[in-house]
């Protein structure tokens, strides 16, 4: 079965991009320069949606477009889904402010 | 490479050739109504009780669709609640529209019969300025002469790889050629402001950079909320894009790679050509009014739609007279809504042509409808209501 196809926008991510409806165990096949970096996916990632490309600890930074996008908010697992479940915006957040983390 | 336009008096470049009557009341719709090739707007803002500031942003709007190059002659009328305030006199906005060299008229129920025998002398007056419109032909002029605005909306993540990447090529070669071209939308820039802040030209464009996210990045926070309730919305959300920094970050692609010349208010006009950041909010309603009131002669709203679904027919048009195009690279929203897309940028996700090659056929899309061939949204009858964006308290 052919692997699924998912877009990684800079070298540096840890996230890509999925570029059609993954399922749950379905081998992804990422393109990098010089490299095929292959990543089964943990569970189902829609059209459009990012899959951790490698392990995340909770409060690390994920990285898209080579610049950061927000910090994992639980330990997230390579092949994982990444969403709101699991990212933490950190801009902007005036709730965070309100509570002294801003 | 060049385009087919009409030159104006100040050497500004149309891509449509309407009379325009203002400000929005029932003078300007009955004589729009009874006279064909007229354009008017439709909004809630006269101007009572707002601050001088918000005034003033009132005129540039007025002013500046005046002079924009799509429209050949204006008329404007004082029966306006808001004309009570100086910056808003229909003889202060008929004196600044006529810098541009425009016949403007201008019609005052007091001295022109009552508001009946405005609308009257209106018509007569428009139909004669339509005539006379109806003369003029478009002439072979380059592409410096374009001036364009870009939105993007229900954001989702085809937009940040491949329909605001589209737009981006559109914009670095049209700023190549000379052009000029707006990008804004400050609360979508949280999070890729240093990106932005690097390509400015200058170490001021810069620092005018930061500190519009600055002031806007405080607004937020002193909501008190968590900004992932407000923005990203939840069609961006429903779309996979999962804060705001990540939106921030696909949305700058929409501006190409351009050194930034300037930070330009609401409908502020730039004092040069390239590419330029306005420092405004998102709405749709509002942001396309003001790039046309800086001069934009054809604009553009990239489309993602992954978190609607049903949308079959797209209406839009808020920007009253300046050609509006739809773009979207979700092959889903495309689908759905074929015979209302002008262009379409999913092939560079399906594999079958590269960013530049789309960017290319984009550019020639915009070409074509810069010489007259219709923007879908220009078939329909339809006119959205323009939202000024306006910043002060009301009193």
């Amino acid at each position: 079965m052919a692997a699924k196809r998912a877009l990684i926008m800079h070298p540096y991510d840890n996230v890509a991009t999925a570029l059609e409806e993954i399922r749950a165990g379905e081998e992804v096949a990422i393109p990098v320069v010089g490299t095929a970096l292959t990543v089964q996916a943990a569970e189902p990632i829609p059209f459009g949606f990012k899959i951790a490309l490698q392990e995340i600890p909770k409060g690390e930074i994920i990285r898209k477009y080579g610049e950061t996008i927000g910090r994992a908010g639980t330990n997230i697992a390579k092949g994982a889904l990444v969403h709101i479940h699991n990212l933490e915006g950190t801009r902007a957040r005036g709730d965070l402010e309100r509570r002294g983390e801003g | 490479m060049s385009f087919l336009g009409y030159v104006r008096p100040d050497g500004a470049v149309g891509t449509r050739n309407y009379v325009l009557v203002i400000p929005q009341g029932i003078i300007s719709k009955s004589i729009c109504d009874f006279v064909a090739g007229t354009k008017t707007i439709l909004t809630v803002d006269h101007g009572s009780g707002r601050t001088a500031n918000d005034r003033e942003t009132i005129a540039r709007i007025l002013i500046g669709l005046g002079c924009n190059p799509n429209v050949a002659s204006v008329i404007v009328h004082a029966a306006s609640p808001g004309a009570g305030y100086p910056e808003l006199y229909a003889e202060r906005l008929a004196d600044e529209i006529r810098k541009s060299g425009k016949h403007v008229e201008v019609l005052d129920p007091a001295k022109d019969g009552g508001t009946f025998g405005a609308i009257v002398k209106g018509i007569q007056l428009a139909r004669q300025m339509v005539y006379e419109a109806s003369t003029l032909r478009r002439e072979e002029v380059g592409d410096e002469h374009l001036c364009l605005g870009v939105k993007c909306g229900y954001s989702d993540t085809t937009s940040g790889i491949a329909g605001n990447p589209a737009v981006g090529y559109l914009y670095d070669k049209i700023v190549a050629e000379g052009g000029t071209a707006f990008f804004g939308e400050t609360t979508e820039i949280i999070g890729a402001e240093q990106v932005l802040a690097k390509r400015a030209a200058t170490p001021q464009v810069s620092q005018a950079i930061l500190n519009a996210v600055l002031v806007q990045e405080s607004r937020a926070k002193a909501t008190g909320l968590d900004i992932r309730t407000v923005n990203p919305v939840p069609s961006n959300i429903k779309g996979g894009i999962s804060s705001l920094e990540e939106k921030s970050l696909g949305a700058i692609h929409k501006a190409g790679t351009a050194p930034i010349q300037g930070v330009l208010r609401y409908a502020e006009r730039p004092e040069s050509s390239g590419l330029y950041f306005v420092d405004n909010w998102m709405g749709h309603l509002s942001i396309f009014a003001g790039y046309v009131a800086a001069g934009a002669n054809i604009v553009l709203f990239q489309l993602g739609g992954g978190g609607v679904t049903g949308r079959t027919l797209l209406e839009g048009s808020p920007s009253v007279v300046a050609p509006f195009l739809w773009c979207t690279a979700n092959p889903k929203t495309y689908a759905a809504a074929k015979d209302s897309i002008d262009f379409y940028s999913g092939t560079v996700i399906e594999g079958s042509e590269t960013p530049g090659e789309a960017g290319e056929r984009l550019y020639r899309t915009v070409v074509d409808i810069a010489s007259g061939t219709l923007s879908r949204s220009e078939t329909l009858n339809y006119a959205e209501p323009i939202d000024m964006y306006l910043q002060e308290p009301r009193f």
